[in-house]
């Protein structure tokens, strides 16, 4: 793997070391959060004229799958406004740090048994039985995003550092996932230097800037996966040791010990919900689509249970049949947990790939609403900029099934090599076909949905 | 970096190339004028899948059931709409093989951005290069050219 | 420093939102707001609005669901199109004291006529010019809507057509042609006194029947049977069916449930515009009373307040189209 680090960049440090700018682009974005929220409740029930559906929904979610993730990895993260106001709370500081460093702070650890990411994939879930209407219905995303952020302020108050991020946050979890794979790494220069340094700084904090708000001592970071890019350890470190780098390859894999299940687990509900939101949002079978959004009724029950038995049963349990058939043909003295765990990682860069295919469709098609919404947020009959009487059109509707094509058939190379990767590493090389073989048939079943 | 990398990667490149781009005999039949009765209701048509071949005259005509709705068909780039008692017609030469989304083009409520429905017009190559290139992909995943 | 960003982040929190708040009360000023939203889910918001006589209102019309449209009935105002999230803002002003009714006029669901609203004009009624409004012409005739009019009996060899009439080479007197004989008689009626009259004695019973037609078309135009079709198309076809079948996509959800519709109608499938069974029976004034009065125990909207007479009658004239042949060139 080749690194290159840009701190070396003229001005680089100088701009992540000073406060100012990552505070003035979340506090811009808390502005924004704020306005989506009233946005929800003051503004047209009208999903495709209200910001908050359209920034949120549209824009947002293109920047953060389509750029940030894939480009940034937990890019978002840095400048995400909504722990903002409860690390404002919990630091008694908004520019921070130096003032008051030494008054009481929260000290409570999070919970040991639930330090782990099953409550974010359980937020996800809860989410995704919701989706349509979360993805569609203002009111309905402005009591989210108020229950996301009042949630943020209440367990900083309750607990050290930014529990609600590494825990918590259901889209936390597999940006986490996701930046294993991203260009982009945080890392010591030279640990040797770590490994001497009594004061730990980076962890616990000093003038310059607050210890690791993820919880994570950056001496030993080796994935991306908990890192979450906000730079204190830059501030904090007193050897200037600490390196952004750009990187060819993703985090190298846990291959031989395995990832947790909480990870893998991850992967399935990113990849189940990518076949099933495909199926509901961008099929032609209406059934479907009255089920998943006649929230109460029976069908929508068997929609939601359905869901969630896809998510969190069924492909998993495929999953493992495949693993116990990598098992039999190839063996390994790895138990059959470590087996099932180390090769659902190679889910990752499939349904990472799957949601980038997915979002290009819905950006795609429905971009041209932020055209009227930036000039009239709220359906109340404004023009700020002239464009309310924009009218809707899908962009590049010819090309789109054709970057689906190549996105999906991308993330299936990158999978089958991670895989190969990983069964080459335990010399077992013909672990990989069956898993191979399963993510194939995975790709293919997405194309249908996508361009079938 | 052995020489042999390059040939394997050339040959898996030349072989995504020939499965993506190879002109592939498509039977043509004369060309016929198709008619479909398309009914829209919040949030659906029906048919929500129609069939033609290459180079056919389609007239969708386009009903409501319910409140205002509208059709548009990605790749043509074509609109229209319906009030409920008001039928209207699109026609036009399926000209571009593929499959195509139409979409609901008035708002009709929540559901409205997923108000879809597909146009397949002649084999859709797409996919069936797509599932090529997939298996390409999948083997060349296996290929230990990274060595 | 630490103070800077303090007050920044204080006045950005409250700042946004107060911002927002006090925009929107700027926003609405001046206007009276009507929020249009499909029937079942409350119609018109208000659908009772009171101005002065002469005094400039401004509405915004605000669809909050699907697209409505906004027009006054019996005027010449064009209908607004109301799109869902955005705003559409009018004014009016009224030099007539009196009570208009506002309606939507885009198809928002089988309730969608349902979606009425009264727009009360006070002043002075002494400036009121004087208007009479004149009663129906079946309320002068003394004909009973309610009573049944179709001919189960009636056996037609063909439907009539007018052209051929027209080949008949019989010019039908004049008292068949004037106005107030085709407005109070059925074509029943009109066969009958044709039948009877000398120069009808070559024709058989089908060629009598084509001098019908032939007085029927000579009753009104072409330009008035385009008026009666656009207003048939956007207001009947949705219940009636583009063809007058009755099989118009509401009238299916009416058989569906034959009782009561969803908002607690008596539900009855439209009768078929295209049976001289059921049309032959009816004269021109019976038609246009059930138009303009509506009811009949069935989803019939009244459409009294909302067409303007010469509308009504185009109308009326329009539904003959499918009875005759030839009616319309």
């Amino acid at each position: 793997m080749t690194r290159k680090p840009l701190n070396s960049l003229p001005g680089f440090n100088f701009w992540i070391k000073s406060r100012w700018p990552q505070l003035i682009i979340r506090a811009v974005l808390l502005g924004g959060f704020i306005i989506a929220i009233l946005a929800g409740f003051l503004g047209t029930p009208v999903g495709n004229r209200n910001i908050s559906i359209v920034a949120v929904w549209i824009a947002w979610w293109a920047a953060l799958i389509l750029v940030a993730v894939p480009i940034f990895g937990r890019g978002w993260c840095a400048i995400c406004p909504i722990p903002m106001p409860g690390e404002w709370l919990q630091n008694k500081a908004v520019l921070g740090p130096s003032v008051n460093r030494n008054s009481s702070k929260v000290s409570r650890r999070f919970p040991k048994r639930i330090r782990n990411i099953w409550l974010q994939n359980a937020a996800f879930s809860l989410l995704a039985v919701f989706s349509v209407v979360i993805l569609t219905r203002p009111i309905v995303t402005a009591w989210v995003l108020l229950a996301l952020i009042l949630v943020a302020i209440g367990v900083s108050l309750f607990y050290e550092r930014r529990v609600f991020c590494r825990y918590l946050c259901p889209v936390g979890g597999f940006i986490g996932i996701y930046s294993q794979q991203a260009p982009l790494e945080l890392r010591v220069a030279d640990p040797s230097i770590c490994a001497t340094h009594k004061e730990k700084s980076c962890y616990r904090g000093n003038e310059e800037g607050y210890g690791c708000p993820w919880d994570v001592y950056p001496g030993s970071l080796t994935a991306n996966t908990n890192c979450g890019l906000c730079m204190e350890c830059l501030r904090t470190c007193e050897y200037d040791n600490i390196l952004i780098n750009l990187r060819s390859s993703g985090d190298k894999l846990p291959a031989v010990r395995g990832g947790s299940l909480d990870s893998s687990y991850k992967a399935f509900i990113m990849l189940g919900s990518a076949i099933v939101y495909s199926a509901v949002m961008l099929g032609p079978w209406s059934g479907l689509k009255d089920a998943a959004y006649q929230i109460g009724s029976l069908t929508w029950w068997g929609y939601a249970v359905g869901l969630l038995v896809v998510i969190w049963a069924a492909l998993p349990g495929l999953f493992y049949l495949v693993t116990r058939a990598a098992h039999k043909l190839s063996p390994s003295f790895h138990n059959p947990r470590q087996i099932f765990n180390t090769h659902a990682s190679v889910l990752v860069p499939l349904s990472l790939t799957a949601w980038i295919a997915f979002s290009l469709s819905f950006v795609f098609a429905n971009g041209s609403y932020l055209v009227p919404v930036l000039s009239d947020p709220f359906g109340w009959g404004w023009n700020l900029f002239g464009t309310s009487n924009a009218i809707w059109t899908p962009y590049l509707s010819q090309y789109v099934p054709v970057l689906q094509t190549i996105v999906l058939t991308g993330g299936l190379f990158w999978a089958a090599r991670k895989s190969q990767q990983i069964a080459e590493a335990r010399n077992a090389p013909r672990q990989s076909w069956p898993i191979i073989i399963f993510c194939t048939f995975i790709t293919v079943s997405l194309l249908w949905l996508f361009v079938g | 970096m052995r020489p042999s990398k390059y040939i394997f990667i050339s040959g898996f490149l030349l072989a995504g190339l020939l499965v993506a781009f190879t002109p592939l005999p498509v039977p043509r039949n004369e060309p016929m004028h198709h008619i479909f009765h398309v009914d829209s209701r919040s949030f659906a048509f029906t048919p929500a899948e129609i069939k033609v071949d290459r180079g056919d005259l389609v007239t969708i005509e386009l009903t409501s059931s319910d409140v205002v709705h509208g059709l548009y068909l990605d790749g043509y780039e074509l609109e229209i709409s319906t009030d409920p008692g008001q039928t209207n017609q699109l026609t036009f030469t399926a000209d571009r093989a593929g499959s195509f989304r139409f979409r609901c083009s008035v708002t009709c409520g929540d559901l409205h951005p997923f108000m879809i429905g597909k146009l397949q017009v002649g084999p859709n190559l797409l996919l069936w290069r797509g599932a090529g290139l997939a298996i390409l992909a999948a083997l060349a995943g296996v290929w230990k050219f990274h060595q | 420093m630490e103070n800077i960003a303090r007050i920044a982040a204080i006045v950005l929190v409250f700042g946004a939102s107060i911002v927002i708040v006090a925009a929107r009360w700027v926003n609405a000023g001046g206007k009276v707001e009507i929020h249009a939203t499909m029937p079942e889910k409350g119609g018109w918001l208000p659908d009772n609005i009171t101005t002065q006589v002469n005094e400039p209102l401004n509405l915004r019309l605000i669809s909050d669901d699907v697209v409505h449209g906004f027009a006054i009935g019996q005027s010449d105002l064009e209908p607004v199109d109301i799109h869902p999230g955005k705003p559409k803002d009018i004014t009016l002003t009224f030099d007539q004291p009196g009570s208009y009714t506002f309606y939507c006029t885009r198809w928002c669901g089988a309730n969608h006529w349902r979606m009425r609203g009264t727009i009360t004009v006070e002043g002075d009624t002494s400036t009121t010019v004087s208007d009479e409004a004149t009663s129906p012409l079946y309320l002068d005739l003394s004909i009973d809507l309610d009573a049944p009019h179709d001919l189960p009996e009636l056996n037609l060899e063909r439907v009539p057509s007018t052209e051929l009439g027209q080949k008949l080479g019989i010019d039908p007197p004049a008292r068949y042609l004037s106005r107030e004989y085709y407005l109070s008689h059925t074509p029943n009626q009109a066969w009958g006194d044709l039948r009877s009259e000398s120069f009808s004695e070559n024709l058989n019973d089908s060629q009598v029947w084509e001098l019908v037609a032939l007085v029927w078309s000579a009753a009104t135009t072409n330009q008035l049977l385009n008026v009666g079709q656009e207003l048939y198309n956007q207001n009947c076809a949705a219940c009636h069916g583009a063809q007058g079948r009755g099989d118009g996509v509401f009238a299916l959800d009416a058989s569906d449930s034959p009782e009561l519709d969803s908002m607690g109608n008596d539900a009855v499938q439209p009768p078929d515009f295209n049976d001289p069974r059921q049309m032959y029976g009816a004269s021109p004034a019976l038609l246009q009373g059930k138009i303009i009065r509506g009811g009949m125990g069935t989803g019939m909207p009244s459409w009294g307040q909302i067409l303007s007479e010469d509308q009504s009658w185009a109308l009326t004239n329009f539904l003959w189209t499918f009875s005759i042949q030839d009616h319309k060139e």
